[in-house]
């Protein structure tokens, strides 16, 4: 049973970054119908934010992240606004192949900057640990989850009382009429973006505060959560949070079981698992657990 | 801007493959040229003007692969071994070049191929080919250009192979050394478990450990982990379902850090020893820090950066001021017995492929101004009466210059020293 609720306590944690960078496609999605395959770079370059706020100017680490946050929003609408925005009415194909090239170029730029180190960030008393019942989990995890679900809600709140979130609700569900109740699709298009850049810099912070930082190769991390908005629904915000604590928990619940249960799976099956959960849900529900079925006129 | 759903899933799929792939691309240099790699023209930026010029090949992971962090301070360290080779008047007339001809393979074999295809015609020998499958993957085309190259690996198929010029205790042998090292010094008992990538570098480690198992009454576990910090849950459950008395890790860094850090934080105490590749002194940044100095020892083949002999100094003096890192002292020591063949193929009547290839084989003992024994270079014999089988183990330690010091000198334990030898650890495939 410990190593059960050990598994999940895991799980959760890890679920987290992924459920971060879910919401991220997920706000982009809502907002534009485009999936953005840039966000693997935007957790890079703000967990690069943050990390040069904190290890190199020395800055405490909740204000490093604060800072790597807003410079990560900043760079989601600058992309939004030089390499989407001009594009607009063009196939969403097309524009999520551009933030195809926006990711690369992105990582690229990061990359110099990465060079050949690890980029680790000092969490405050990271490796400490707190133990349950046999169940433990150090202050790096514990903060990583605190900073989730204070996003997550502060998100909910965000799309059900303010008067913005409220005119990116309507321009998901129609563009046109938004614009023609004088709702500023380009604005919220931006806002979508910096949100986006916004919680993947909270992602890029908390893998930059593991225990291996970040490296050239860390945004391999966030392709974890493609599966994750499938698996909760492309256009759902809860879906994304829980697509992703899904796949975090799967992959938790697999590394740990799978090996004696289901030993003839292989060896690393746990890789594998999220994307197989993905196959089974869609087999299910061809929207995802949480998607809006669509529905068209013939 | 509506697409069907169906579309949508489509490119996503479509799109993360696409980004995958892009992560593994590489641009390609193009080659030039078709000397044999030695000429009598000056070398470009020549310290002899009157010197000739002998070209080598650097096929490393300078970027993206995960020994970057390893593999550039290699190179920088041998492009300074072979200037200051230079600077004291060349070898037989001619000037070392060692840097017209660096590729990075990102520590892929298709491209490392690519690669040496494009330098083949242009180098006399590779002063460095890094990665055991990678070097593999040009091995048959060394042969029959007989051309020799020194190793950023420690594979124990080297010892068998006339092409390969190693130093040090291969992956194998260390290995048997860190567990003899644990049992004698860390009280180790019951289970041992070998942690590794899948393949040879991960493989060659696990054999040494269970042969180690084996002469110690261990009982031997085998645990394979990917590469990605992101994929060691596995490995993680694995080790803390096991609880074994001590784990062997042979990966990048990051997966170490991450494995070690990730047991520690669940409550694992046992111990953990290192091929030397899994240490990079900025994990000392890191939550797993705490758990690093308290449980974690590296084995190594020879001493760390900061480590007083002869050849640690001049390598220290001819780098200048840059931030310590052990890749420097591996580029720095692998590159002495590449001098010592050509020192002996020039005294044997004259440097050219072949001769290099038979002075190579011949070597009885090499200059490595103490950072390993003379004996250590020696290549005239059998593997299993020359092989090197003595590694240093250290343990970490945030004062010294790489943040890790000796805890044992050199030495060979009695499972390394008492091991049949007749053929690889690990067979590479």
């Amino acid at each position: 049973m410990t190593d059960f609720l050990q598994a999940i306590v895991n799980g959760f944690s890890q679920g987290s970054i992924y459920a971060l960078l879910a919401l991220g496609y997920v706000m982009i999605y809502k907002a534009t119908r485009v999936i953005s395959f840039a966000q693997p770079a935007l957790m890079i370059v703000g967990g690069l934010f943050s990390y040069h706020f904190t290890s190199e100017l020395g800055l405490p680490f909740w204000v490093g992240m604060a800072l790597g946050i807003v410079c990560g929003a900043v760079v989601g609408m600058i992309v939004e606004r030089l390499a989407l925005r001009p594009m607009l009415g063009k196939p969403v194909f097309t524009l999520a192949i551009i933030t195809i090239g926006v990711d690369i170029v992105l990582r690229i730029i990061s990359n110099r900057y990465i060079g050949v180190q690890s980029r680790i960030i000092d969490y405050p008393n990271g490796s400490d640990r707190v133990s349950v019942g046999g169940v433990s989990i150090s202050q790096q995890r514990i903060g990583l989850i605190a900073v989730t679900t204070v996003a997550v809600i502060a998100l909910a709140l965000f799309f059900r009382y303010s008067r913005t979130g409220l005119a990116m609700r309507a321009t998901a569900l129609d563009q046109e009429t938004a614009l023609a109740q004088g709702i500023r699709v380009g604005a919220v298009f931006a806002l979508a973006w910096a949100i986006a850049g916004g919680l993947a810099a909270i992602a890029g912070t908390f893998v930059a505060a593991g225990n291996a930082g970040i490296e050239q190769t860390s945004w391999i991390i966030a392709l974890k959560a493609l599966p994750a908005i499938i698996i909760g629904g492309l256009d759902s915000v809860q879906g994304a949070v829980i697509g992703g604590l899904a796949v975090g928990i799967v992959e938790a619940l697999t590394a740990t079981f799978q090996p004696d249960v289901a030993p003839w799976l292989g060896a690393n099956f746990s890789l594998v698992a999220p994307y197989a959960l993905m196959f089974v849900v869609l087999l299910v529900r061809p929207y995802g657990l949480f998607g809006t079925k669509e529905v068209e006129r013939v | 801007m509506k697409l069907h759903p169906h579309a949508v899933r489509a490119s996503v799929v479509i799109a993360a493959t696409a980004l995958v792939l892009s992560g593994c691309r590489s641009s390609s240099d193009s080659g030039s040229g078709s000397s044999p790699g030695i000429s009598d023209e000056p070398c470009p930026q020549a310290v002899n003007k009157d010197n000739g010029c002998i070209s080598l090949g650097v096929i490393s992971d300078l970027t993206k692969g995960p020994f970057a962090p390893l593999a550039v301070p290699i190179t920088d360290a041998q492009k300074a071994f072979w200037k200051k080779v230079n600077e004291d008047g060349g070898v037989g007339g001619y000037d070392i070049d060692v840097t017209s001809n660096i590729a990075d393979a990102e520590y892929n074999p298709e491209i490392h191929n690519r690669k040496y295809q494009e330098m083949r015609k242009d180098i006399l020998a590779l002063g460095q080919t890094l990665g055991s499958s990678q070097t593999l993957a040009i091995l048959e085309d060394m042969k029959s250009d007989d051309v020799i190259g020194l190793p950023a690996s420690w594979n124990s198929a080297w010892e068998f192979e006339d092409q390969i010029l190693e130093s040090g205790a291969n992956y194998c042998f260390e290995a048997m050394n860190g567990v003899d090292w644990a049992v004698a010094k860390r009280g180790v008992k019951g289970t041992v478990v070998a942690v590794g990538y899948p393949g040879d570098y991960g493989g060659d480690a696990a054999a040494g450990v269970e042969a180690a198992a084996k002469a110690n009454n261990l009982k031997f576990e085998k645990i394979e982990t990917p590469a990605g910090q992101d994929n060691q849950a596995g490995a993680i459950a694995a080790i803390l379902k096991q609880k074994p008395a001590l784990v062997v890790v042979t990966t990048g860094p990051a997966e170490m850090a991450t494995i070690v850090g990730g047991a520690a934080s669940q409550g694992f105490t046992g111990t953990f020893v290192g091929s030397s590749p899994t240490w990079n002194p900025a994990l000392l940044k890191s939550p797993a820090a705490p758990a690093l100095e308290k449980l974690y020892f590296q084995a190594g083949p020879w001493g760390p950066f900061g480590t007083d002999t002869p050849g640690h100094q001049a390598m220290r003096d001819a780098l200048g001021d840059v931030t310590p890192n052990d890749g420097y002292t591996a580029g720095w020591v692998w590159s002495y017995p590449l001098l010592a063949a050509l020192k002996k193929a020039d005294a044997d009547g004259g440097i050219t492929r072949e001769s290099l290839v038979a002075a190579a084989k011949e070597l009885t003992e090499v200059d490595y101004e103490d950072m390993l024994p003379a004996e250590a270079g020696a290549t005239k014999g059998e593997p299993s009466e020359v092989a090197f089988r003595s590694s240093v183990i250290s343990k970490v330690d945030k004062t010294a210059p790489t943040g890790v010091a000796i805890e044992q000198e050199l030495t060979t334990g009695p499972t390394a020293e008492a091991y049949d030898f007749s053929k690889p650890c690990f067979s590479l495939q």
